[in-house]
């Protein structure tokens, strides 16, 4: 009985172990492959390339950092970004911790404006946005590509931090009222604190969705000064000398700064996906 | 203060929401009455004749199609090995934490570098793909050149890139199933098979409903990647409503037609909603 469930079991054993592999293989060999093309010596390039590079190289990098307008870009996402992520918690913390304690009619129209703006096609957006930009000025410039991250990131992080305020018992915030806080106390020192993994988890989607956006900055943005990466390295498609170890150098810089975050943050993505706070 | 601190924080929020989404969406489809040949110059009343121009057009039903197939195959793709993956990685195994964010790592990358790396393994001459499919003997596929071939580059990207959603969410939700239902199924004899069927997609069903809603919502609307991919072409076999709507809108200085055509892919998508609840209604609860 028992050796024959055992022998049942092997091929089921290897079968998981080699369905594990594809699916490693499928997922991070792209990856793989990005960053090693852009360790890997033009001439080992054009010649049969192998799966691990024979030599490694860092002119790409160098060349990419001294010779283009790199730097300036990546400056430029990392402005949006973190300007984006700021905007983000200040607005959604308010509004979401308003909607939860506030007892008033028409604050379910807050909360179902932000579920429709989930539903937005990005250019019912993105085209009256640069119309108002053009309008006053605007278009262009950094800012107003911060503005247009907020209209899906605040509804992101509203919707997110609605369902974790829902759950904070109101007595946290009584007792510590009853003990002398201030309203304004109470949720600086008691609820904020206590929210910090929410905060988190709207801060990291915030920034991945800034980061990464690429439709938003087509619309708004056609000076070379004020691209962003995504915008500057999809410009590079159409170039008449393709240089791929560059662009894949440039490539890897950006994921960089997200994998990290992955790898020491990961039960905060997973936390986010699964309230089902994400777009993307 | 304490008195106003929740009424601030509540105008703020109506303030927010009126300025960021109600008056975007409003404007837009008042700019979708007017023709506007440039932004400098003062829009004329037009009435419905954008509509009639965008909806008599082939363009405007040839891009609803393209985005149907578009949305309709990477969703199914994304499902079905989403959730493939997730009773993988459900199992236990060495290195399985490790594999899991393995698996996640494609979520995470820009588009523009999904895309760029796509184009560069699959380079007419130096590609891996290209490479390898060469030393094998396969004849050459021309990823960009022909109407399938276009459709196919462009479902493969947004399957790779959004499956990891699929796969957290569903595994997430694997853990939720009482094991006794399974112990219960295993007594009664039903097989792995009969298992996945009777037990674990039932109690899954509403988080499955959720995840195909938000997914389908999230392809048709998904711009970044056709534009980048294929720019709509070749000779607008893959331009589905957003592309038409940008191109409209930004190519040929047509604002008032790119809005018309993002108002109405609003509408349809709002319409399509609307069946799927009732045809797949969310039971109360969770």
């Amino acid at each position: 009985m028992t050796r024959s469930s055992g022998a049942r079991r092997i091929p089921g054993r290897v079968a998981i172990y080699v369905a594990a592999i594809i699916l490693a293989v499928y997922s991070a060999f792209p990856i793989y492959w990005m960053v090693a093309s852009s360790l890997r010596p033009t001439q080992e390039m054009l010649v049969d390339p192998t799966l691990i590079p024979r030599e490694l190289t860092l002119d790409y990098y160098y060349s990419l950092l001294s010779q283009t307008d790199y730097p300036r870009q990546f400056l430029n996402s990392l402005i949006v970004a973190l300007s984006t992520v700021a905007l983000t918690m200040i607005l959604s913390i308010m509004i979401a911790y308003g909607v939860t304690r506030q007892r008033i009619r028409g604050k379910q129209m807050i909360i179902a404006g932000m579920l429709y703006a989930y539903m937005f096609p990005p250019l019912l957006l993105a085209i009256p946005l640069y119309a108002m930009f053009t309008a006053v000025g605007l278009n262009g410039s950094l800012l107003s590509l911060v503005i247009s991250h907020l209209t899906i990131t605040m509804p992101l992080g509203v919707w997110f931090l609605w369902g974790f305020f829902k759950t904070m018992p109101f007595e946290l915030e009584e007792a510590a009222m009853v003990d002398g806080c201030t309203r304004l106390g109470a949720f600086l020192r008691v609820v904020l604190p206590l929210s910090v993994p929410g905060l988190v988890t709207v801060a990291i989607f915030a920034f991945l969705l800034s980061w990464t956006d690429y439709t938003f900055a087509l619309v708004m943005i056609s000076s070379d000064a004020n691209k962003t990466v995504p915008l500057g390295l999809a410009s590079m498609i159409g170039a008449f000398d393709l240089r791929w170890g560059d662009v894949m150098a440039g490539s890897t810089l950006i994921a960089m700064p997200l994998f990290a975050a992955f790898v020491m943050l990961s039960r905060y993505f997973v936390q986010g996906l699964t309230a089902g706070a994400v777009k993307g | 203060m304490t008195r106003w601190l929740l009424p601030g924080f509540l105008a703020v929020g109506v303030v927010a929401t009126l300025v960021l989404i109600v008056g975007p969406a409003l404007y837009a489809v008042s700019l979708s009455f007017y023709e506007i040949p440039s932004l400098t110059a003062d829009p004329v009343w037009a009435g419905f004749a954008n509509y009639a121009e965008v909806l008599g057009s082939g363009e405007f039903w040839s891009a609803l199609w393209n985005g149907i197939v578009y949305a309709g195959l990477a969703i199914i793709l994304q499902v079905v090995l989403g959730i493939g993956f997730a009773l993988l990685l459900n199992q236990p195994f060495f290195g399985r934490a490790l594999l899991r964010g393995i698996a996640f790592l494609p979520y995470l990358l820009p588009t523009v570098i999904a895309v760029l790396v796509f184009k560069w393994m699959v380079d007419g001459s130096l590609g891996i793909v290209t490479i390898t499919m060469d030393d094998l003997g396969l004849p050459p596929i021309y990823w960009f050149e022909t109407e399938t071939a276009s459709m196919v580059s462009v479902i493969l990207i947004s399957v790779w890139l959004w499956t990891p959603f699929v796969t957290t969410t569903f595994l997430a939700g694997l853990q939720t199933v009482p094991t006794q239902l399974y112990e219960a199924a295993r007594v009664d004899g039903a097989g792995p098979v009969r298992r996945f069927f009777h037990v674990t997609l039932p109690s899954l069903r509403p988080i499955l409903t959720v995840i195909i809603l938000l997914r389908g919502v999230w392809m048709f609307n998904k711009f970044d990647v056709i534009w980048l991919t294929t720019g709509g072409g070749p000779l607008g076999a893959t331009e589905h409503l957003p592309v038409l709507s940008y191109r409209m809108a930004f190519k040929l200085y047509d604002i008032g037609s790119g809005a018309a055509v993002a108002t109405l892919s609003f509408f349809v998508l709002m319409i399509a909603v609307t069946v799927y609840f009732r045809v797949f209604p969310i039971e109360g609860g969770k």
